[in-house]
């Protein structure tokens, strides 16, 4: 069998695909790369078909031995990469031949990045999808974060060399001073009081500590709505949910499947990625748009998609 | 009965009713649901019934905003008509056996305390009538069941347990709901149940559904033990 051992697993890496649909109802979360882009931009590269899955890595750290002969790629927030302790260009396609080693090192900006191998992990999907729900132990090689010295399968059909393509020149995670978070107004938006929304708009923000897969909770003025918590109700992704101590959480890919906090709206998933590459201490604003806005958002970014990654 | 229609999002729309949760409002939004599957098909990528509303996830792009407004508007406002939803629950009763005592039950003595009520007495309450299921999810197999006996009305904890233990029986204001995995909580424990609510190798995985009838029977130490209920030592 083509194996990766993690002989260093990073602090918070797990096996992501494109996440699972169809189990909302059932309180599984969706789960799938926090960067949705770079594990498309991954995929590309290596000339992946089946929406195969990555190695998402929080934080870079991470050292790899391959069993045989493999061909590889990392996307997301840029890092170092070294082949048995010698610089390679880290943008780069690279085989490792077996018994190599592959070292990952702290990303100089944002927070995941993706390894792709050719092919794909062959770990077992459950409900169709290879991501990991930590919190649920589903998916992935064993339900949780991968630990030192985890073996992972690899598919034995690698894609031949002449698949592959040239990097597609992602835009960068860009640091931004301020970064401006367009959400949907909807859900309990129109019984929130005018002041708490215009203190939402005007208010700066900062990603705390206290981001995850789950959701990124922020720091700023508090908003209080006054309100402990509402009959439960389905959350989708981005939702700003709010809280009693008035520090609002966006809701992110391993969200709980329902919530009873009050929440002005949703911020779009574009955005989402943004704030999911933010590292603590980033400042935050919203800033209100319609559907209609958000939707031209989207058909850009899959323009984008569809002219440059497949 | 009033609803309103609106935006989840960039891909999701959301059907809120006003009025009180009800089996019958229930019984609505899940017929909603089933229309809704059949009507977008590969379009819906998920939808979810909570206590009084209904969100549609789209796949991105594949949204026709005042489309599915237009429909969701003329498909509820029948289903409020239509005489054959019923307001029962969809099931015959699902029995789920708790054993309530302080050994497994960590918040038993001190609700009844708050509440004024003899431990028999809080048990012959919590488990003397079936509930409803007016939702799922928080956790995979979490079933939110309604409607506890206003005398079992209860606060959360201030402090929510990190660690709640899966088959936890827990109530909250007039819920009640069995853990079904273990994980963080702010319900007050009162019995622990043995059977298993949600396992990936059955299908459905998930043993409760939105809008079935679950009674809870009490049970001793031994009917828990036999039945692979476990007791930690504290």
């Amino acid at each position: 069998m083509r194996t990766l051992t993690l002989d260093k697993a990073g602090i918070a890496s797990t096996i992501q695909d494109g996440g699972r649909l169809g189990t909302l109802q059932a309180g599984i979360t969706p789960a799938g790369a926090m960067d949705p882009l770079a594990l498309k931009a991954g995929q590309y590269r290596l000339g992946h078909r089946a929406g195969e899955a990555a190695l998402e890595i929080a934080y870079g750290n991470v050292r790899i031995t391959s069993s045989h002969k493999c061909s590889l790629v990392i996307t997301g927030a840029p890092v170092t990469v070294l082949i048995d302790n010698e610089l390679v260009i880290s943008e780069s396609i690279h085989t490792l031949t077996a018994g190599q080693t592959l070292t990952i090192g702290a990303p100089s900006e944002g927070i995941y990045s993706y390894l792709h191998v050719s092919g794909g992990f062959d770990t077992c999907p459950v409900f169709a999808s290879r991501s990991t729900s930590p919190r649920e132990g589903i998916g992935g090689l064993h339900g949780g974060y991968l630990r030192d010295q985890d073996i992972l399968p690899l598919s034995e059909d690698a894609l031949p060399d002449d698949n592959f393509r040239a990097d597609p020149g992602l835009c960068s995670i860009g640091q931004r001073s301020i970064l401006t978070l367009r959400y949907v107004p909807g859900y309990q938006y129109d019984a929130l009081a005018p002041a708490l929304i215009q203190r939402l708009h005007e208010s700066h923000f900062e990603v705390t500590a206290k981001a995850n897969r789950m959701g990124v909770t922020l720091n700023g003025p508090p908003l209080n709505t006054g309100v402990e918590s509402l009959l439960s109700e389905a959350t989708c992704e981005g939702a700003i949910q709010i809280p009693p101590d008035g520090n609002p959480i966006v809701l992110m890919k391993d969200r709980q499947t329902m919530g009873g906090y009050p929440i002005p709206g949703a911020v779009i998933e574009s955005d989402c990625v943004r704030l999911a590459q933010a590292r603590p201490g980033q400042r935050i604003r919203f800033t209100a748009c319609t559907p209609q806005e958000a939707d031209n958002i989207r058909w850009l970014e899959q323009h984008y998609v569809e002219t440059r990654l497949r | 009965m009033p609803f309103t229609i609106g935006p989840a999002g960039d891909s999701a729309m959301r059907l809120s009713f006003q009025e009180a949760p009800s089996p019958r409002l229930t019984q609505i939004l899940l017929q909603l649901q089933r229309t809704a599957q059949r009507y977008f098909l590969e379009s819906l990528s998920d939808s979810v019934v909570g206590y009084a509303t209904l969100t549609l996830f789209f796949t991105p792009l594949s949204l026709q905003r005042d489309q599915v407004t237009v429909w969701l508007e003329k498909t509820a406002l029948s289903l409020c008509d239509a005489r054959q939803v019923l307001d029962t629950p969809s099931t015959e009763t699902v029995v789920l056996p708790v054993f309530y005592d302080p050994a497994v039950a960590p918040d038993l003595i001190s609700v009844a305390d708050e509440l004024g009520l003899t431990i028999d007495a809080l048990i012959t309450l919590h488990s003397a009538t079936p509930y409803f299921a007016f939702a799922t999810g928080f956790a995979p197999g979490f079933c939110y069941l309604g409607t506890l006996d206003s005398r079992l009305k209860t606060q959360r904890l201030s402090t929510p347990r990190l660690r709640v233990p899966a088959g936890a029986v827990a109530i909250a204001d007039q819920q009640t709901a069995v853990y079904p995995c273990e994980s963080p909580g702010g319900w007050q424990i009162i019995g622990a149940c043995p059977v298993t609510l949600f396992d990936m190798a059955a299908t459905p995985a998930s043993k409760l559904a939105v809008g079935d009838s679950v009674r809870f029977e009490s049970i001793d130490e031994r009917t828990y033990r036999a039945l692979g209920g476990q007791i930690c030592e504290r």
